[in-house]
Parts: C-alpha cells; sequence; structure tokens
C-alpha cells in the first residue's frame, strides 16, 4: 500500500515537474533559461503579444482546431451511432481500422498522408492539415461518444417512437439531448488534441504554421526562448481548461442518467 | 337493432417470429376482446415480450398477421399503431420534467398550450401523481417512475395498452398495492390492456383472460378459474400453483362419464368436463390440487373418500399449515394444503392422518 502511494507520488512528479518549469522561466527576468532565478517579470508575456507571426499561427491553430474538432465530432456522432445501435456486415473490422490512429505512430499518419497528397498533386493547405487532425482526433471522439451512446437504454428511444415520433424526431428530442453532454465532451478534447498537435502539422502545414510548428520554428533563436516559455505556459493553462471543462461534461452525463462512472480519458 | 358479435381489438393469426434462426414464436393464434384485461403468463425466455413487441410494431412478424381493430398491421410502423406500451425498465426521459415526460405523445396533438396542460393535469390525477409535474425525472421513486410511466402511455387514449412486466421492479407490498390500482385503472379507462408477466399470482388476481405460453407457443388460454382448475397440461398445471400427479388407468367412457382406476385411490368416476385434454383409454395421469385434499381431524366426517396416511413433513405457514403425507400404494407424497382454523390442531411429523378426497376435485391428463 505505501509502496504504492510513493509509486503514484513519484510517478506525478516525473510527469509535471518539467511542466512546472515552464511558468517557472516565463516569469524570470533573464534572457538564458539556467538557474538561478534572477527576478520576477511579466515582461515576455507583454513581449509576445508583439510578434505578429505568433499571432497568425495562432490564428491558424484557432481555426484548424475549431474545424478539426467540429468535423471528428460529426463523423464520431455517425460511427457511435452505427456502433451502438445496429450490426452490420464487418462492423468489428472497420472499427478497428477508425480507430488504428491511436495506436499508429504520428509520423507513419503524417508520412502517408503527405505521400498521398504529393501523389495526387494537392498543394499543402490549411484544410490538408484539417484533415490530417480528424485523422487523428477522430478515434478520440469515437471513444467518448460510443461511451455516451452506450449508457443510452434503448427503450428511450423506443417510448418516443411508441408515442408517435419519427426515428428522426426521436433522434431530436431524445438521443441528441442525452448524449449532449458527450458531444460536448468530444468537441474539447478533439479541439485540445488538434490545438497541440506537432507531428502532423510538421509534415503538412503550407505556407501557414500552426502555433506548435511556429514555436519549434523558434527554438533556433535564444533570444525567443523565454517567450515561447511564456506563451508554453498559457497554452498549459488552456489545455488544463478545456479538459476540466470536457471532464465536468462527461460526469454530469452520467450522473443525469443516474448511472455508474466507469472510467474516462480523465 | 341487431347486436353483432363483439370484434376482437386484437386478432392474432399464426404469427411466427424467427430470430436470424432461433424460432422464438411458433404459431401464435389468440383473439382479445376490447375492454378486456388479458395477461401473457409463463416462464422467462417463452416469447412473451417478443409477442408484445410484435404487437406494439417494434418486431416484424416474420409470417402470420397481426390485425388491431379489425386493421391488418403488416407494414404499420409503431408510432402510428393505436398501442402505447410501458416499458419494464418504464423508460421515462431523463431529462424532462414529469410533466413533459407525461405530455410527450401530445406534442404532435392540435391542442392548445392550456388545453395539453390540462390533459397532463387529468393524466397526473389519473394515477395519483397531482402536484407531481415540476418534478425532474430522476429525483421519483420506483412506483412513482411507474405511475408516470402509466400516465403517459394512456394520455394518447390508446386501443391497446402493453405492459411488459411493469410490477417486476418494485418491492411485495407496493406490487401488490399497484396490482389492485392497475385493475382499477383499467376499469375506469376501458382500454385493453395486455399484460406480460411470469408471476402466476398476479396474472390470476388481476386477468380477464390468461394465455400461459412456453416456448414459443400459446399452451392455453382461460379464465383465471378455468385455468387454475381446469389446466390441459401437466405443464401448465405445473406453473399455475402446485398440483399433485398421480399414476392413473383410464378403464373406459360412455355417456359423459369416465371411470379410472387411481394409484392408491382406487376406482372412480369423473365427468367429461373434469378431462380437458381428452379422454384416451390405458395410463395417464390425474392431478388434485393441496387445497382439495383435507385432512381430517377426530370427530370429523369424510366429505367423499377417505385414506389412512402418514405426515412426512410439516409446513406452518400461520395462515394455514401444508402437509406432505404418504398414502399407501402411491410412490411421492401428496402435499396437502389446510387452513389454520380455530380449534384445529396441527399435526406432528409421523402421525398418522386421514385424508380426505372428493372425485369431483381430480382433473385427467392424457
Ligand atoms: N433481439 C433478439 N435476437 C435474438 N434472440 C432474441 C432477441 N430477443 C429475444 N430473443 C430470444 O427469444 C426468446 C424469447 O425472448 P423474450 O424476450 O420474448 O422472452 P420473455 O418471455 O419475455 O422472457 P423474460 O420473462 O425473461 O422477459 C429468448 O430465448 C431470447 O433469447
Ligand atoms: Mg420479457
Amino acid at each position: 500500500m505505501k509502496a504504492l502511494k510513493l509509486y503514484a507520488v513519484g510517478y506525478l512528479v516525473f510527469l509535471y515537474a518539467p511542466i512546472l518549469l515552464l511558468p517557472l522561466f516565463a516569469f524570470n527576468d533573464a534572457k538564458v533559461i539556467s538557474f538561478p532565478l534572477s527576478g520576477f517579470t511579466t515582461h515576455w508575456f507583454t513581449e509576445m503579444t508583439k510578434i505578429p507571426a505568433l499571432y497568425a499561427a495562432f490564428k491558424n491553430s484557432l481555426t484548424i482546431a475549431l474545424c478539426a474538432a467540429l468535423i471528428s465530432t460529426i463523423l464520431g456522432i455517425f460511427a457511435a451511432r452505427a456502433a451502438t445501435r445496429f450490426s452490420f456486415a464487418g462492423k468489428g473490422p472497420i472499427m478497428g481500422l477508425i480507430m488504428l490512429p491511436l495506436v499508429l505512430p504520428d509520423v507513419i499518419v503524417a508520412i502517408s498522408l503527405l505521400v498521398v497528397l504529393l501523389q495526387l498533386g494537392i498543394a499543402l493547405q490549411t484544410w490538408t492539415v484539417i484533415m490530417g487532425h480528424v485523422l487523428i482526433c477522430l478515434p478520440f471522439s469515437i471513444a467518448i461518444l460510443n461511451a455516451a451512446f452506450q449508457a443510452l437504454d434503448r427503450s428511450l428511444e423506443e417510448a418516443a417512437i411508441d408515442l408517435g415520433e419519427t426515428r428522426v424526431s426521436t433522434f431530436r428530442l431524445v438521443i441528441l439531448p442525452l448524449v449532449m453532454p458527450g458531444i460536448i465532451s468530444s468537441l474539447l478534447i478533439a479541439f485540445t488534441i488538434s490545438f497541440d498537435e506537432f507531428i502532423v502539422s510538421y509534415f503538412l502545414t503550407g505556407s501557414s504554421p500552426t502555433l506548435p510548428v511556429y514555436i519549434y520554428g523558434q527554438f533556433r533563436y535564444p533570444a525567443k526562448v523565454p517567450v515561447i516559455m511564456a506563451l508554453g505556459t498559457l497554452l498549459v493553462l488552456g489545455s488544463f481548461v478545456l479538459l476540466s471543462i470536457a471532464e465536468y461534461f462527461r460526469r454530469r452525463g452520467i450522473k443525469r442518467r443516474g448511472g455508474q462512472d466507469t472510467g474516462g480519458f480523465l | 337493432m341487431t347486436l353483432s358479435a363483439p370484434r376482437p381489438i386484437i386478432a392474432l393469426r399464426d404469427v411466427q417470429k424467427y430470430y436470424s434462426d432461433y424460432h422464438a414464436l411458433r404459431g401464435i393464434t389468440a383473439e382479445i376482446q376490447q375492454g378486456e384485461f388479458f395477461s401473457l403468463l409463463g416462464p422467462s425466455g417463452c416469447g412473451k415480450t417478443t409477442l408484445l413487441r410484435t404487437i406494439a410494431g417494434f418486431e416484424d412478424v416474420s409470417s402470420g398477421t397481426v390485425h388491431i381493430d379489425g386493421k391488418d398491421m403488416d407494414g404499420v410502423p409503431a408510432n402510428v399503431r393505436p398501442t402505447n406500451m410501458v416499458f419494464q425498465s418504464y423508460a421515462i426521459f431523463p431529462h424532462l420534467t414529469v410533466a413533459e415526460n407525461v405530455g410527450f405523445g401530445l406534442r404532435r396533438a392540435a391542442l392548445s398550450r392550456t388545453e395539453k396542460a390540462a390533459e397532463v393535469d387529468a393524466a397526473l390525477k389519473m394515477v395519483g401523481l397531482t402536484g407531481y409535474g415540476g418534478r425532474a425525472a430522476h429525483a421519483l421513486s420506483g412506483g412513482q417512475r411507474q405511475r408516470v410511466a402509466l400516465a403517459r402511455a394512456l394520455i394518447l387514449k390508446p386501443k391497446v395498452l402493453l405492459l411488459d412486466e411493469p410490477l417486476s421492479a418494485l418491492d411485495k407490498k407496493m406490487r401488490e398495492q399497484m396490482q389492485i390500482e392497475l385493475r382499477r385503472l383499467q376499469r375506469q379507462v376501458g382500454i385493453t390492456f395486455i399484460l406480460v408477466t411470469h408471476d402466476q399470482e398476479e396474472a390470476l388476481i388481476m386477468s380477464d383472460r390468461i394465455a400461459v405460453m412456453f416456448e414459443g407457443q400459446i399452451a392455453q388460454l382461460a379464465s383465471p378459474q378455468q385455468l387454475y382448475r381446469r389446466p390441459i397440461s401437466r405443464q401448465v398445471a405445473e406453473f399455475i400453483g402446485v398440483m399433485n400427479f398421480l399414476p392413473v388407468q383410464v378403464l373406459g367412457e360412455n355417456g359423459g362419464r369416465v371411470q379410472l382406476n387411481v394409484a392408491g385411490l382406487g376406482a372412480c368416476e369423473i365427468t367429461a368436463e373434469q378431462c380437458p385434454s381428452g379422454v384416451q383409454i390405458g395410463a395417464a395421469s390425474v392431478g388434485l390440487r393441496p387445497e382439495t385434499l383435507t385432512v381430517l381431524f377426530e370427530g370429523e366426517v369424510a366429505r367423499g373418500r377417505e385414506l389412512l396416511g402418514r405426515v412426512e413433513e410439516v409446513q406452518y405457514f400461520g395462515d394455514m399449515t401444508s402437509y406432505e403425507v404418504s398414502l399407501p400404494d402411491v410412490a411421492r407424497p401428496v402435499s396437502i394444503s389446510m387452513r389454520n382454523l380455530v380449534g384445529r390442531q396441527v399435526l406432528e411429523r409421523g402421525a398418522p392422518a386421514r385424508v380426505a378426497w372428493e372425485e369431483g376435485a381430480l382433473v385427467l391428463f392424457c
């Protein structure tokens, strides 16, 4: 029992200590990243707002993440609905293929996509990145939405049909409201994944980089590193907030149906 | 004025249902009358729910026809059939209030908002939930959910209300109360109820008629009294209460009288009415319900015939006592249940017992 506790603490330290260094240096009044710390400043945060390229990359990432989240959630709804309600030939292999990017190295996914796009003679644009991100996000969306759809009591649907509603109106009046927490959760998580995604973006970005790709490029210039630290701090904070909201909705969804919590991503 | 024969509200003709290669319904033919309280009774897995869902339109029949109120339901989807259902899990919409749940079916009705509200109030009053309209659906007890499900299904005034084991999730007290209430409600609204249950007592208490199902077939369709007193097979007899079976030789039949030689009881004669499954000369079995046998006490005189046996087992229930009594020339002891009337003693194990029986209580299974 004690060993387990020790292990848990050690694990958390190992996982989060590097991330805690981010805000430390973001507020450190020195151009080089090294101990000892030399003083408190918010200078790097104001500096950050003065870089147009950074702002463009941020806007680019935002667009891509919004689109990727929306598309992967909508596709996820169809897939989860099909997987939980209907049985069809080859259901197992099809679902397996959709979930594959979850375990495939991102580099492989990115390179394959790049090869296909180049072969087809398609120029790298924002939408090619979005496509790649949808591929990465979709397994997560499906996993979340699957759980939401599975928790639905089938007789609820039948009750609505029994009371005169069609399949379509039943979906709108009963199913959608009940899986809404799952949908919101999927949107937020897909958004976060896409926003933070680096490898696929790196390979598929055309002329306008996403934020992670931009950050990677900036590491060549030592003078820019403290600004990146400040930016990183904000990103970690943002991701944390989004994931918390996603988890809140997931739990609320379970509670509202009076179900048992059977785990999730958080 | 001519009296037309009562038209059945539901007519099932040779309904067959296959789930891929599993034969779930094997030729169900039955007619259910308008205003009847009809029960489908049978052990788990016999196809009760499947039959109910076939009537509701949630399952297609593989062959055969379902007519509701004279109309063939082939190709008619569930949402336009004149039936409503109370689901076993109640299927209360968890994101809606009680009033929204009850009024759900009125969404498409051409009624004003106030008219709908009045209907909902009336439905809630009918099931004894006045004032609960604003409650969240998940903040209800099991019994209350059941009432909401009832009100929601009845608000559309269906021709037939289908109930799939609606009381099985309730505790004993609540269940007994709801049995009475359901029956009262059915008489009040005059709608045909079809109740699925695996509880024989519940079916006997509530129903006008009962269809006993085994393995996708109706074994017997009869009134509760008929079912209990004249079961058509040993299987039905054993499913509805307890019955003692004794081997018998059927000797002959003439003028509506059947001559038997029952093991342990001797020669006797019964009426044709006591032979619901027909008469065949040769070996068969007869049944006797435990309450048709009597253990006689000192000074008591048998109404029918008398035997001397021995008490093998005694179970005291308070209001009654159940004996297992071995009889000469009968392989297994017979069950006898006696009411514990004032002054009547309870026999001990091993005591000799005078047992009285009557020819009129015998049921022949050929
Ligand atoms: N969707 C289905 N696919 C395949 N088989 C099914 C399906 N639904 C029911 N069955 C089978 O059909 C048979 C009858 O099922 P049904 O649900 O009608 O039984 P039941 O009499 O209602 O039993 P219970 O009292 O347990 O509810 C069962 O053996 C069941 O396994
Ligand atoms: Mg059932």
